[in-house]
């Protein structure tokens, strides 16, 4: 077994002995280990990304497992959200009595659930083929869907209700296109849904198994207009839940999407195979840009801005050049960043003014200056107002779709953008620094969140800086080869 | 595969469009994937074969379990209605099976009545969750889909890979247990398993 290999181990099974240990703990002790448990998760797959993003040009790739650039950078967002999502947790706990579960369960619950989702998210950009990607993708619902649930209250229920049966339908849709590929491909069983066999696939219908792919699978990356359950999902999911819901595990399943599509460029053709992506990512755009200019309830907001990021990095693996691929790579990383610090933020923000779960709010940073400044800089950074990463990435991308000869998507893309960046302009305004209502003085685990507003301030920094850096390099080259 | 297989399978799904029980659903369903037990059996040639069609009996009479128990844990004092009545749901459900059997190409299967049982069955999965309010019978909507595509995996030239399988198999458990616990939590909530209740959430 290689260095790598051990490394990927490594990273999917700690958590997922960690949560064993979470579940299997006395009570007393279920947080003190949740939150001791957390670097050791951590740490591997760091280390695992490093170790690929270091030599870009030698991916690993097998029948099982897959450690390529994509991968990679994939890997480092989950483990980064992952880990604040833990440190993050208490702070939600200590906030909100109610549960799905007896309050005797509840912390084992909560952190066995985050803990299994945290293991199967880390898995899923390392799985080596198709088939088991998809089973990965089927066992972050479960986990996630408890975790969406998990308030109980009737609002929550209707949530993680839509959540699980939409998701669990679109991936039954999706299966149905994996079934239609593997009759396609020579050989038959596991080995012929490696993401290199599918490659050799020889049937009619690779167009219709591809389009029903990706159909089910835009129902989990939550693309429209198969959106439904998103906006609902990741407003009333707990908030640490939520910012690994729409920085983690949407992007982690839009990584199947794109290897299928690079899989698959080969059989149906690689401008066809690109034209859907871009068709989903200028429809998500759409559909986003109008609900970004509405007043909505903060975790709402975020949730659409959700749609509006998977639709833009949709557009730039379908743009597939390498300055739209570099672009995607930043923006991977930088929404991850802002979009978990936005929905940190909803913690201590729902405490401090409570219609806040459900109403637009606004001039939080007259009544609480620390806690306006982080959502400011949160909504400001996924608004794409410079300095931010996502406002080089968008420009990256829609630059990509330009050098690819996609001149008509490139310049919609750029207009659907500009529109969205003035609502969210707006709302940042408004949410900050609008007019101010009379509030709760506190605003709990608000030091917790302002160090991990720190962290990201610096990470949303250096990843502006790197997506100077990124064009030309050997890690955008390894992302147009992919891992086929 | 058998074209009267075919059609006892197709009709068991489309069956449950239409029946008001949700017992009986559970029955229909379970029944439908103990005859796909049957077929995996009768075609099985390896060990790897016998153990997965092992695995797919396991799964059928796990699942039939825990919704039997679910009927019996939320006894109902009527059914929920549907928003659409049985004969409308049943011809929705043709029609969309008929235009999806239409637009998929050859698919690749042993039988071209497999290949239409299989798009059929999807066909009246997505149609039980769309046109019925009961949330088991969502659950088993879903449930439907599962079997159609475990079908698929028993008529794939070749066959399909063993581990695949039992992953789907363990992986629609986890998700008919956390459908259970949603079920059951909805139910206390509201005073029945209807989704009907579930619209508050809108912009």
């Amino acid at each position: 077994m290689t260095s790598r290999e051990l490394l990927a181990l490594a990273a999917v099974c700690v958590p997922a002995l960690a949560a064993a240990l979470v579940a299997l703990a006395p009570r007393r002790l279920v947080t003190p280990l949740a939150l001791a448990a957390a670097v050791p998760t951590a740490v591997p797959a760091l280390a695992l990304s490093v170790s690929i993003l270091r030599a870009p040009d030698d991916p690993s790739v097998g029948d099982w497992l897959v450690v390529d650039a994509a991968g990679g950078l994939l890997v480092a967002v989950v483990a980064v959200v992952g880990l604040a999502s833990v440190v993050a947790s208490p702070a939600y706990l200590a906030s909100s009595g109610a549960s799905l579960v007896s309050a005797a369960r509840r912390e084992k619950t909560y952190f066995g659930a985050l803990y299994a989702f945290w293991a199967v998210l880390l898995a899923v950009p390392l799985a080596g083929n198709l088939g088991a990607a998809w089973l990965l993708v089927e066992a972050t619902t479960a986990a996630s869907a408890l975790l969406v649930g998990f308030s109980g209250k009737p609002r929550a229920l209707e949530a993680g209700w839509k959540y699980l049966i939409l998701t669990s339908l679109g991936l039954g849709v999706a299966l149905l296109g994996i079934v239609l590929l593997a009759a396609g491909v020579p050989g038959g069983g596991l080995g012929a849904l490696s993401w290199r066999a599918l490659t050799t696939y020889s049937g009619d219908g690779a167009l219709v198994a591809y389009l029903l792919l990706l159909a089910g699978l835009a129902a989990k990356i939550g693309w429209a207009p198969v959106h439904n359950w998103l906006p609902d999902a990741h407003s009333e999911a707990p908030p640490p839940v939520s910012a690994l819901l729409s920085a983690a595990l949407l992007p982690a399943v839009l990584l199947v999407a794109w290897r299928s599509e690079q899989s698959l460029a080969p059989v149906i053709g690689e401008r066809t195979a690109q034209t859907v992506l871009i068709a989903f990512g200028l429809v998500s755009l759409a559909v986003a840009v109008p609900f970004l200019w509405r007043s909505l309830a903060w975790k709402r907001l975020l949730a659409y801005s959700s749609l509006e990021h998977m639709g833009v990095i949709a557009l730039g693996i379908g743009f597939a050049s390498p300055l739209a691929l570099a672009g995607v790579a930043v923006h991977i990383a930088a929404h991850a960043v802002a979009k978990a610090l936005g929905f940190y933020a909803a913690t201590p923000l729902v405490v401090h003014e409570p219609r806040a779960a459900g109403h637009a709010v606004t001039g939080i940073a007259r009544t609480r200056p620390a806690l306006g400044a982080t959502m400011g800089v949160s909504l400001g950074a996924l608004s794409g107002l410079p300095p931010s990463p996502l406002f080089a990435s968008e420009v990256l991308i829609v630059a990509g779709g330009f050098q690819a000869g996609r001149p008509w998507a490139a310049a919609a893309t750029a207009l659907l953008l500009a529109l969205g960046f003035l609502g969210l302009a707006h709302n940042l305004l408004e949410t900050t620094a609008g007019k101010a209502r009379r509030r709760e003085p506190q605003a709990p685990g608000l030091r917790t969140l302002t160090a991990i507003a720190g962290v990201s301030i610096v990470l949303l920094l250096a990843l502006a800086a790197a997506a100077v850096w990124l064009p030309g390099t050997d890690v955008v080259d390894a992302l147009v080869r992919g891992a086929v | 595969m058998s074209g009267a297989l075919a059609w006892t399978l197709v009709g068991l799904g489309l069956s449950v469009i239409v029946v008001r029980r949700r017992s009986i659903a559970v029955a229909l369903v379970t029944t439908q994937a103990l005859v796909l037990v049957g077929l995996a059996l009768h075609d099985a040639t390896t060990g790897e074969d016998f153990v997965a069609a092992g695995a797919l009996g396991a799964r059928a009479v796990a699942l039939a379990a825990l919704f039997l128990l679910l009927v019996a844990r939320t006894r109902e004092s009527r059914p929920v209605r549907a928003r659409v009545s049985p004969l409308l749901r049943a011809g929705v459900a043709v029609g969309f099976a008929l235009t999806l059997t239409w637009l998929v190409p050859v698919i690749g299967l042993t039988s071209r009545d497999a290949e239409r049982a299989v798009l059929a069955l999807v066909a009246f999965g997505v149609a039980t969750v769309a046109t019925r309010r009961a949330t088991l019978f969502q659950i088993l909507g879903i449930v439907l889909v599962e079997n159609a595509l475990a079908l698929s995996a028993l008529e794939l030239p070749g066959g399909a890979s063993l581990a695949i399988e039992l992953g789907v198999a363990f992986d629609l458990m986890l998700v008919a247990l956390v459908a259970a616990v949603f079920h059951e939590r909805i139910f206390a909530e509201f005073g029945a398993g209807d989704t009907a209740a579930l619209r508050t959430l809108r912009d």
